[in-house]
């Protein structure tokens, strides 16, 4: 008897601390209509970030972030200049096999590339998660950045003599024109042979995404990194 | 019995997942049944394989922090921090006494998120709705200030060797003490609806009693440990970070069956929550991370490190070559000891106790497949 009793007053302290709740005002947010408020550091969608005057991207083709991606996701096409300056052709960003790491975003120098707390991109096909250049560049207008204060003024990239680097490099600043793939990562499990520690060959550096063939150029914004 | 009725029961098999609501991910169970009772059961693991640590072997080190999260991502924090400890340890790298503070704020906090998301599966298995609600309540706040600090609610490649990518925002402390304030307040809720409603004592007393002489057997870890009244716990048994500068107890009871692991989460999110506690009131100032080359190449050597989560002992190994990616990740999780017993606790109970038994080991697949 007692013991029904205490049960019966335990399912009541229960059911009392359910019914709390009762006069409580309800928090959904009705989501088309209404939307949550990102924080500030969301991670959303990868976006490139443009010039606050003059409207260009702030991308130098350093390819750092393309190094830091652990998926592959950043695919950057460009060409160089008689200089030897690169000039971006295409930035390609991957929704569908970005992991919203934010690796980009930390590897790159220049404020170019961002994660925005923007998260609408759903579509019906696969293809369409591949979004170009222009579209990232649309959608990272308005996106609030802060500039980097650079120590040493941004002299870098514009400054490189057209033969700077050796091995590959100069071997393709000879070429009209460059187009650098990623390789996504996972491709190079074939290249990587699985032997014991001694007869292990050093990596094969076209296969890797942050070892690709422009190596020699930018050593210097490699250190820049923190 | 059915014989002297003149009926035969004939043992039959009964599959059990992978897609069932009652397994935690996508987990499978042949079980051989009496009747309603369990005489075997088969766990069938690998739905849920990613290959996981073969793509570590390529990719760098730091490119890994990001895949760890999805080694297990009820708490995520953990990885990244087990696999941070053994590159560390590999590679000598320093960390700043700020960042080891916000480790293990974060790990802590992550702690409870993990331990709520078990509080509410759990009472939805055993078919109870309100604490389900409950539990997702709390752990949204604590989620949202992850995301505050590192942007992501799940996958948060916050931890990283040689410190942590950011620093928390000026708005993180007042949330953080707000969040605990209130907090004991909803655990005392927790167990008002739970703890001694007759319904779940009936379900969860005298099931499922995991001896410890089986537990250490079969390396169980974690609370489901400490609940079958062993005193093991990483935090205190092999200090990493700065746990040792904390004060907080290890909550232990004897039984071992669901009802002692119950009590022994529960009491474990307020030893968390005090932790969290203690660390805000001391964080100093400081660097958070200490100077870490990209693509750094630590020697080669071999390590492994082991941090204590939410479902046990989580280790990680790396065996290094001198690149800049690992020859070889391996990682240890809690879960998959606590799924190899689960044949041991079930036999011979209803199978209505298979998922009540399941629920309360907090198994989650991605951390027995990987
Ligand atoms: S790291 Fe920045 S500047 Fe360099 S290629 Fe990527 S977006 Fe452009
Ligand atoms: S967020 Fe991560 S996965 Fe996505 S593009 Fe940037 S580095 Fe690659």
């Amino acid at each position: 008897m007692k013991k029904l009793v205490d049960a019966i007053r335990n399912l009541v302290v229960g059911l009392f601390t359910t019914g709390k709740h009762l006069g409580r005002h309800a928090v959904t947010l009705q989501y088309p209509t209404q939307k949550w408020e990102m924080p500030e550091r969301s991670r959303g969608i990868v976006v490139l970030l443009s010039d606050k005057e003059s409207g260009e991207l702030n991308c130098t083709v350093c390819m750092l972030c393309m190094r830091a991606c652990p998926t592959g996701a950043i695919t950057i096409e460009f060409e160089k200049d008689e200089k030897g300056k690169r000039i971006l052709k295409d930035f390609i960003v991957d929704n569908g096999i970005c992991c919203f790491c934010g690796l980009c975003e930390e590897a790159c120098n220049f404020a170019a590339i961002k994660m925005a707390g923007k998260y609408e991109f759903s579509t019906e096909d696969r293809e369409t998660l591949i979004w170009h250049q222009d579209r990232l560049q649309e959608i990272g207008r308005g996106v609030p950045y802060e500039k980097p204060v650079r120590k040493k003024p941004a002299a870098k990239p514009a400054a490189e003599p057209p033969n700077a680097g050796d091995g590959p490099a100069a071997a393709e600043s000879a070429q009209p024109e460059v187009t650098a793939v990623a390789n996504p990562p996972g491709d190079a499990v074939i290249t990587k042979p699985g032997q014991p520690a001694e007869s292990r060959p050093a990596p094969e550096p076209p296969a890797r995404p942050d070892e690709n063939p422009i190596e020699g150029d930018d050593g210097k914004s490699a250190e820049d990194q923190k | 019995m059915s014989e002297a009725q003149g009926l035969h029961t004939k043992e039959f098999t009964l599959n059990v997942g992978p897609h069932h609501p009652s397994t935690h991910g996508v987990c499978r169970f042949v079980l051989q049944m009496e009747g309603e009772v369990i005489t075997s059961v088969t766990p069938v693991i690998g739905y849920l394989h990613r290959a996981l640590e073969k793509i570590c072997e390529n990719r760098t080190y730091e490119q890994i922090i990001p895949i760890t999260d999805r080694f297990e991502y009820c708490t995520a924090m953990s990885c990244n921090m087990g696999f941070s400890l053994a590159t560390e340890k590999l590679a000598g790298l320093e960390v700043p006494e700020r960042a080891e503070y916000l480790r293990v704020i974060m790990l802590e906090l992550n702690r409870i998120a993990s331990h709520l998301i078990w509080f509410g599966t759990t009472s939805l298995d055993l078919g109870a709705i309100t604490p389900f609600l409950y539990g997702f309540r709390e752990r949204e706040d604590i989620l949202d200030m992850f995301e505050m600090t590192c942007g992501q609610r799940l996958t948060f490649n916050y931890i990283r060797p040689g410190g942590v990518s950011k620093d928390i925002p000026k708005a993180f402390i007042p949330v953080c003490k707000k969040f605990l304030d209130a907090f004991s307040a909803k655990v005392d809720d927790y167990e008002r609806v739970l703890t001694e409603n007759p319904i779940f004592i009936a379900r969860n007393k005298d099931v499922g009693i995991l001896k410890p002489e089986t537990a250490i057997a079969y390396s169980v870890s974690g609370p489901s440990l400490r609940a079958s009244g062993v005193k093991y716990d990483l935090r205190r048994d092999d200090p990493y970070s700065i746990y040792d500068r904390f004060d907080f107890e290890i909550p232990t009871r004897e039984n071992g069956d669901c009802y002692d692991r119950y009590i022994v989460r529960i009491r474990e999110m307020r030893e968390s929550a005090k932790i969290v506690r203690q660390a805000i009131e001391q964080i100093p100032e400081g660097p958070i991370r200490s100077k870490v080359k990209m693509n750094f190449k630590p020697p080669a050597g071999e390590v492994y490190c082991r941090v204590e989560n939410s479902r046990g002992e989580m280790g990680f190994y790396i065996q290094s070559v001198g690149e800049k990616m690992p020859l070889r990740v391996k990682m240890r999780g809690g879960s998959y000891n606590q799924l190899q017993v689960m044949p041991v606790l079930c036999v011979g109970h209803k199978i209505a106790d298979l998922v009540a038994i399941m629920a309360s080991m907090d198994i989650i697949m991605p951390d027995v497949d990987r």
